[in-house]
């Protein structure tokens, strides 16, 4: 498979700047965006004259525009019951970012779950070389993951910094109770251990199978697509939708759906 | 869009592939799929030999050993050492319908698999009695041969398959536990193949003999280590698109023609006279 040269994206400017603070230690830092959804999105358009659409605030109950100056937010209790508040009230209560990176404990990467990552962002010293410099190589030395908090924007999440390709990263968590346990599904609970027989043939053919993983060997043929249409389109060629003959595939079609059952009833 | 019912990305589908008779690609994955609840089973964890055909049976074939370049990553594949290519091939695994529609769409017409699965490579799970005759014997004369192998199989408490090659024999086919070595399967199936020769003056099995014209020829070096045959229900590269078909033993004795179990006519098949072969599996032993 022919790999395509991938563009590399640099994060033009930090996201926050702060401290990193352990203890009395305080270690000047930017942020930068490191994970991005690189999926393609499309602007919606009139279809007539190809102009871009925008939303609008409608009542729900006069149909009217809502201008932004009338609009407060709502809790809702019960259905159409909601607590209301306005825009001060929740301002007050949000948390503050302190521009700080509170680091309380130190402890093993890999000791902690990955499906509790959440995302990460990397962190550049802020005129701190020395100090950046000193916790890298320290972190690296230890194979140790700073764990402590911090607010973005206005929310507060539980993190892991630690050292990575030769950079300081800052990996935020989720909660433990935003991520359901498995052990919710009762039939979990009533599966029963395989055959000794049946089992070392699993093994096997896992063994058999077993390799590196390499995640370059996995792109988004989608994406692929749609961009190369869009270039097509930009050197004004014309776009031939390409449809498998019909009647065939159709053929095909109503051949699968009957061996799929049947392969089901088995 | 249509629900996706397959991961395969068809491909020249109006591609004639057996020009004498115009059935195009289409028609041969069409066949495939409706296959499938009856083949799949002979393929499960069978390291896979192909036999390609991507101009058409008229024109040149390969063999195809390593998955293709572009094999998606959701075809499962096996790392084997090869003894005849002398370095690792990645064979392919046909353990699901998408596979089997893959292989389709790469005009992989006929489809061969060993004797034996990864997971017992050494161990073969069936004996393969190759029943061929030398013009001008004839298919007749391998069923007849076929019938006389069975009884002394029945006597002596095996329970042997027969299909049709799809081209001039048939292939008889005995399940067993993979406990044993294709040396010890392949010696059993000598003696027997022996055995009948003395009995009968138009058989032969010894590999000398094989060109004998008028002979009936046991092959018993198919069970051997390594070696591929055609699975049971592919199609063969031949004009006709015959297919080699599991029968009853009782077809043997009804003056049947391969020719009659082809593309066309093998998905209708009501009866699948080897529908219990994977539950008959006996405990054979070669010091019998």
């Amino acid at each position: 498979m022919a790999k395509k040269e991938k563009p590399v994206r640099m994060p033009k400017r930090p996201i926050w700047s702060g401290n990193i603070t352990i203890g009395l230690v305080n270690v000047p830092v930017k942020l930068y965006a490191m994970i991005y959804d690189r999926g393609i999105s499309f602007h919606f358009l009139h279809k007539t004259d190809n102009q871009p659409l925008k939303y609008e605030r409608v009542c729900t109950k006069d149909g009217k525009i809502v201008p932004w100056q009338e609009v407060a937010k709502g809790y809702e209790v019960a259905k159409n019951e909601y607590v209301v508040f306005s825009k001060e009230e929740l301002e007050a209560t949000k948390p503050e970012s302190d521009k700080r990176i509170r680091l309380d404990k130190f402890v093993d990467y890999f000791s902690v779950d990955p499906k509790y990552y959440n995302n990460s962002y990397i962190l550049m010293p802020d005129n701190s070389n020395d100090a950046y410099s000193l916790l890298l190589t320290a972190l690296q030395k230890m194979g140790k993951a700073g764990a402590g908090r911090i607010t973005l924007r206005t929310k507060e999440y539980p993190i892991l910094v630690h050292a990575y390709k030769g950079a300081i990263v800052l990996t935020t968590l989720r909660y433990s109770y935003d991520v359901v346990d498995p052990n919710t599904f009762e039939e979990l609970k009533k599966l029963k251990t395989p055959e000794k027989a049946e089992l070392s043939l699993a093994t096997k053919i896992i063994t058999d199978l077993s390799g590196e993983f390499d995640i370059e060997e996995y792109e988004d043929n989608y994406r692929t697509k749609v961009e190369d249409l869009i270039q097509k389109k930009l050197k004004g060629e014309k776009i031939v939708v390409e449809k498998p003959a019909e009647e065939e595939v159709k053929g095909l079609m109503v051949a699968l759906r009957e061996t799929i059952k049947q392969l089901e009833k088995k | 869009m249509s629900d996706r019912l397959t991961k395969v990305e068809f491909t020249n589908l109006d591609k004639i592939l057996f020009p004498r008779l115009g059935i195009t690609k289409a028609q041969v994955i069409k066949y495939y799929i409706k296959i499938a609840p009856r083949m799949l089973k002979f393929l499960f964890n069978r390291p896979l030999v192909l036999t390609r055909y991507p101009n058409g049976v008229d024109e040149k074939s390969f063999y195809e050993k390593d998955a293709p370049e572009g094999t998606p990553s959701w075809v499962k594949t096996s790392k084997i050492y090869s003894e005849t290519a002398r370095r690792n091939v990645s064979y392919i695994l046909c353990n699901d319908l998408d596979t089997l529609v893959w292989l389709a769409n790469l005009a992989a017409i006929e489809i061969h698999i060993p004797l034996s699965r990864i997971d017992s490579r050494t161990r073969p799970d069936f004996l393969f009695f190759d029943v061929d005759p030398e013009p001008p014997a004839t298919f007749e004369d391998a069923a007849l041969v076929a019938l006389s192998l069975k009884e002394k199989l029945d006597n002596l408490g095996l329970k042997p398959y027969a299909k049709t090659s799809g081209k001039k024999g048939l292939h008889i086919l005995i399940p067993i536990i993979p406990e044993h070595t294709f040396k010890e399967t392949r010696d059993f199936v000598h003696k027997i193949g022996q055995q009948l020769a003395h009995e009968q003056e138009n058989v032969v099995s010894e590999f000398s003999d094989t060109k004998k014209p008028g002979k009936v020829f046991i092959d018993y070096l198919q069970n051997s280590h390594g070696r591929t045959n055609v699975c049971p229900y592919s199609l063969r590269g031949v004009p006709t698109a015959t297919v080699s078909t599991p029968i009853g033993w009782n077809d043997l004795k009804k003056r049947i023609k391969p020719a009659d179990f082809n593309i066309f006519t093998v998905p209708s098949l009501k009866k699948d006279p080897w529908k219990d072969i994977f539950e008959t599996k006996k405990n054979w032993r070669s010091n019998r």
